[in-house]
């Protein structure tokens, strides 16, 4: 009998988590190129030995199965700042930073004292031939759809855009930013385009997400019902096998 | 609950970006003004179980992993240095930059600071100052008498003086650069100075290669655009609402839990 409450407890542990997720997927509505997760949920089935020898009584509690992130494109908004770069497609941006390279598709970029085109943090953004850096004599810089950076007709470089077999197995890090903590092989990615003076917006979907809390919310409580009547059933139990037989 | 913190540090990045945004739509009307924008980054996640973990010794691995982000923060307020629209006033002294650079002021501190607000007048002595009366580097002094001004793309600035027919050059203006100008340090007053961000000044004469030309009789206006300024307030009310619901979410939740009959 207090298997139902364990098992009550097990996705209620579960529900909090999901929370949390929608929580933080709602606070990124408006972080330029972050992608909502969702919690995947697992049966994890054990069973526990009936008293006298029957048959075992089946038990499944909740566990979590892992994260998913949907890779959906965000939507493209227009800045109109030079050095703000969307992807259009597959893949991401290489920032070489202290401690080693992150990927990002935020492509909100600018210049260094140097020139050099970094991120917002000042880390360098990779281009396929080393850093890449801008003549502010040269004027305006134009940014091709397939990445390659010119300034008066010149080549000045490329932008790096990679892209990995399994997104998922790419481990967040904040700041916008994925680690390869997996050590996939990073491939040159075929299908992106750049599009320069856009910004690729969060993908979180608020309807969705404002129905996941009101799901969230009913489940939590419809399981802290059964556990109530659970302790009830025990409770009743109790006061009627300790009755004394009246005479 | 992490939830509820999550949706606070939600709360307080859109009201950073209601400040920015009320800021570009109060200087809608400023001569020289570029927008702002407030950049949100993702914070750090708790890895609760590394995505490529192994989870056999057959080298099975966890596909996903169960990360949980721990909410938003403003990473930076980044200004979009594009070009405002000229606006034609007809004054002689009102100057408008036309692609890269700044002007020059001298601060009464001695320091020299930088704007793209181009509405001058002259002083008392004939010198060309900034709308607070400071003077514009390098120092141009108009001789009494002056009948017109004229001052052409290049910098140059000619002045026809009592009864002569042909102009004379009594200054050159100048322009300063920078590698970065997104980074200089915004002082008020559409004033900015140099900064590590920034970059070193680079000065030049308009129209050379990498600066823009001076319209003399013209001021730029703010780069402020105001449909999309208000379309940006509403989608930040509705992301502050939406995180104000989780915070209810979350309450109704602990409610849930704190009353469970025992």
């Amino acid at each position: 009998m207090d298997n139902a409450i364990y098992v009550g407890l097990s996705r209620q542990i579960i529900l909090e988590r999901e929370l949390d997720i929608a929580a933080n997927n709602l606070a990124n509505v408006d972080t330029a190129g972050f992608k909502f997760e969702e919690m995947i949920n697992n049966a994890d089935p054990t069973s526990t030995p009936a008293p006298g020898g029957g048959a075992p009584t089946p038990v499944t509690f909740v566990a979590d199965g892992g994260v998913a992130r949907n890779f959906t494109q965000g939507s493209l908004i227009q800045t109109g700042a030079m050095l703000d770069v969307a992807i259009d497609g597959r893949g991401f941006f290489q920032i070489n930073t202290a401690n080693g390279p992150r990927y990002t598709r935020d492509g909100r970029f600018k210049t260094d004292p140097s020139g050099k085109i970094v991120n917002q943090d000042g880390d360098s953004v990779a281009g396929s031939g080393g850093d890449i850096v801008l003549d502010p004599k040269k004027g305006i810089a134009t940014i091709s759809p397939n990445g390659v950076i010119s300034q008066n007709g010149e080549t000045v470089g490329k932008l790096s855009v990679v892209d990995f077999d399994s997104l998922s197995a790419l481990s967040k890090v904040g700041a916008n930013q994925y680690e390869n903590a997996s050590n996939l092989t990073p491939q040159t990615s075929t299908t992106a385009q750049m599009r320069q003076g856009m910004l690729e917006t969060s993908n979180v979907e608020p309807v969705r997400q404002i129905t996941r809390l009101i799901e969230i919310n009913r489940a939590y409580d419809a399981i802290s019902t059964m556990m109530d009547t659970t302790a009830q059933l025990s409770s009743s139990a109790v006061q009627r096998l300790g009755a004394v037989n009246p005479t | 609950m992490q939830a509820l913190r999550t949706a606070a540090t939600g709360m307080a990045a859109q009201q950073l970006n209601v400040e920015v945004i009320s800021n570009n739509i109060a200087n809608m009307n400023t001569v020289g003004f570029k927008r702002q924008s407030a950049v949100f980054e993702d914070l750090l996640y708790q890895t609760l179980e590394q995505p490529g973990a192994q989870s056999s010794d057959q080298g099975n691995v966890v596909p996903t992993g169960v990360q949980i982000g721990a909410g938003v923060k403003a990473g930076s307020v980044y200004r979009i240095t594009g070009q405002g629209t000229m606006t034609n006033t007809g004054n002689a002294f009102d100057l408008a930059i036309n692609g890269q650079g700044y002007f020059q002021v001298l601060l009464p501190s001695g320091e020299t600071a930088y704007t793209r607000a181009g509405n001058f007048s002259t002083n008392d002595q004939g010198q060309i100052v900034t709308a607070d009366g400071y003077l514009v580097q390098p120092t141009i002094s108009i001789p009494a008498n002056t009948t017109n001004v004229t001052i052409s793309q290049t910098g140059q600035v000619q002045a026809t003086v009592g009864g002569a027919t042909a102009p004379t050059v009594v200054g050159q203006l100048t322009l300063a650069t920078f590698f970065n100008d997104a980074g200089l340090d915004a002082q008020g007053n559409n004033l900015f100075k140099e900064s590590a961000a920034s970059g070193a000044a680079t000065v030049g004469n308009p129209g050379n290669p990498g600066f823009g030309i001076v319209e003399q009789g013209y001021t730029e206006a703010s780069n402020v655009d105001p449909v999309s300024e208000i379309t940006n307030l509403i989608v930040a009310q509705r992301a502050y609402e939406m995180n104000s619901k989780v915070v209810t979410t979350a309450d109704q939740m602990l409610s849930t839990a704190s009353n469970t009959k025992t």
